[in-house]
């Protein structure tokens, strides 16, 4: 039995005509690593909600089919019960600061505040949190002081030290340096081998292709591709329905065009490519 | 970057250390002795005795004396002026303008007045320059008030700057574009109409998005919450605590058998 499981999940919002999520059907491993990809309007956000139980419980509308996490279904269950198995960090950090706290670290032991951990541990779990995704010199700052990318480590931070056990996260890189983003892929990566499910939205195909166990392709609310991170981002049904791809797909595509990429699989990343291109 | 929305300063003092809710009974009992306390004098040797020793206990004095100074001062000679002109009370008239009289009377009350409104600002001036006001609030919820109410207080507190900072952004961006912010008063007012829609709309969509993050960081959890400070509430501050509750008993008793 996988650890989430969506079944024939299809979600309407109260105000749109047409449903945005229709009939998905996902399974994941525990600790494994996913990423979903998609053009804009696709339904990768809501489907994030929905693993994450604001879909129903936050948004009305209609829902049918079944969401699943560790045996649990999210219509069965209330959201706040839900939320202690399944952390959601979305893309805009500046709305992910609660305005309660004046610190950093006040600010990541909130969470832990409100489901009554004890105060050692929860100091323990935040300094934690905290060197795992290197912003422990942020801890005196007041995070509407911080930048964007540094918001986003907060944020994300803010919710690993919940630890979940399943992590849905919402283009949770969209406001970092390169440097940052692989940082954050490299913690992810770390927390998958060490059990926790990860859902990830991204965009930046060449970290995924280095990082993900798998990769979704959604597109219209359906899924387009499913497979492993080589097999999607090369995929020429990607190009035909508008998804962006790496640079190093692209170039490779053409080069086979003219006869000088001799592979017969198209690279992802820039190290894919130099080796094809020897 | 912005400023945030609070009076208070940092010190290691006799006042900082109090619980805050003792420091909020203080500010309560110094204010309902000053209204009610059955001696003309009483608001002003509050203030000279209580309020000004305790600023200096807090080592706050100089902030102290500048808020109160642009704060308080103005609004109480605004009320001592009024007061003085418009009582219609005593004989002894100390001059006349036009048809207003001054009396002895009527100034002795709009002073003592002024000075009670002196002695309300100041109180909680004090009180908000020694007080943190998240200290505040996470002692009140540990004490049972509930965690919403609380975090309302203290988000609107952060988040009203970052607002008033996205006011501005919206202003200088729609300025690059050519709005009209220095003429006139009615084509300025004019220009406000496209400012408001976005500020207005995109705060509530982030309300939305805010209400979902807290919401994933257990927020409505039923659990009972922790808090990562511990606020110290030691014997001394739970017995001042009861002698200010019997002297504002005192006082309003003391005003009520009198009167």
């Amino acid at each position: 039995m996988a650890f989430v499981n969506i079944q024939n999940l299809t979600y309407k919002y109260p105000l749109t005509k047409e449903p945005v999520l229709q009939n998905v059907n996902l399974q994941v491993k525990e600790g494994e690593f996913i990423s979903i990809i998609g053009p804009n309007g696709a339904g990768k956000s809501t489907l994030c909600y929905a693993l994450a139980g604001f879909v129903p419980h936050f948004f009305k509308g209609e829902f049918s089919g079944e969401v699943e996490v560790d045996g649990k279904k999210s219509g069965e269950s209330t959201l706040d019960e839900w939320v202690l198995n399944v952390g959601l960090a979305f893309q805009n950090p500046f709305n992910q600061i609660s305005g309660a706290k004046y610190t950093v670290f006040e600010e990541l032991a909130f969470g832990l505040e409100n489901i009554g951990v004890p105060r050692d541990e929860m100091k323990q779990r935040v300094e934690d949190a905290m060197s795992l995704t290197g912003i422990s010199d942020l801890a005196d700052r007041s995070p509407y002081s911080l930048s964007g990318g540094q918001q986003q480590r907060v944020a994300l931070t803010s919710i690993l030290v919940m630890r979940p056990k399943l992590l849905v996260l919402d283009e949770p890189t969209s406001q970092m340096d390169p440097i940052g983003t692989r940082e954050v892929f490299g913690v992810v990566r770390k927390m998958a081998e060490e059990g926790m499910t990860v859902v990830m939205v991204e965009h930046k195909v060449e970290w995924i292709a280095h990082f993900a166990d798998r990769v979704i392709a959604l597109k219209d609310g359906q899924t387009l591709l499913e497979g492993t991170p080589s097999e999607v981002l090369t995929s020429d049904v990607l190009v035909e329905n508008g998804f962006g791809v790496s640079r190093y797909t692209s170039v490779a595509r053409e080069a086979k065009k003219q006869g000088l990429w001799k592979k017969e699989k198209l690279p992802v990343t820039l190290f894919e490519a130099m080796e094809g291109f020897k | 970057m912005h400023e945030r929305l609070s009076f208070h300063i940092k010190r290691d003092s006799f006042l900082h250390r109090l619980n805050p809710l003792t420091k909020l009974v203080l500010t309560l009992a110094l204010i309902i002795i000053a209204f009610t306390f059955p001696w003309y004098w009483a608001p002003h040797l509050i203030l000279l005795v209580a309020i000004i020793p305790l600023s200096m206990l807090g080592k706050v004095l100089r902030e102290f004396s500048v808020t109160a100074l642009r704060l308080i001062l103005p609004a109480a000679g605004f009320l001592f002026l009024m007061q003085a002109f418009f009582q219609p009370i005593g004989e002894d008239i100390i001059f006349k303008f036009y048809f207003l009289d001054v009396t002895t009377e009527s100034m002795m009350f709009a002073f003592r007045n002024a000075m009670r409104v002196i002695v309300m600002i100041s109180a909680f001036t004090l009180f908000l320059l020694s007080t943190h006001p998240s200290e505040l609030m996470s002692d009140l919820t540990r004490r049972g008030l509930p965690g919403q109410f609380s975090y309302v207080i203290i988000s609107t507190l952060q988040i009203l700057p970052q607002i008033q900072a996205k006011a501005q952004t919206i202003i200088s961006a729609q300025r690059s574009r050519g709005l009209d912010t220095e003429s006139t008063f009615f084509k300025r007012a004019g220009s406000l109409i496209p400012l408001v829609g976005p500020l207005v709309f995109g705060s509530l969509v982030e309300v939305e998005e805010r209400a979902i993050a807290i919401e994933a960081r257990g927020f409505t959890s039923k659990h009972v919450k922790t808090s990562l400070h511990e606020i110290p509430d030691p014997a001394f501050d739970q017995g001042l605590r009861w002698v200010l509750f019997i002297l504002i008993i005192v006082s309003i008793g003391l005003n009520i058998w009198l009167s």
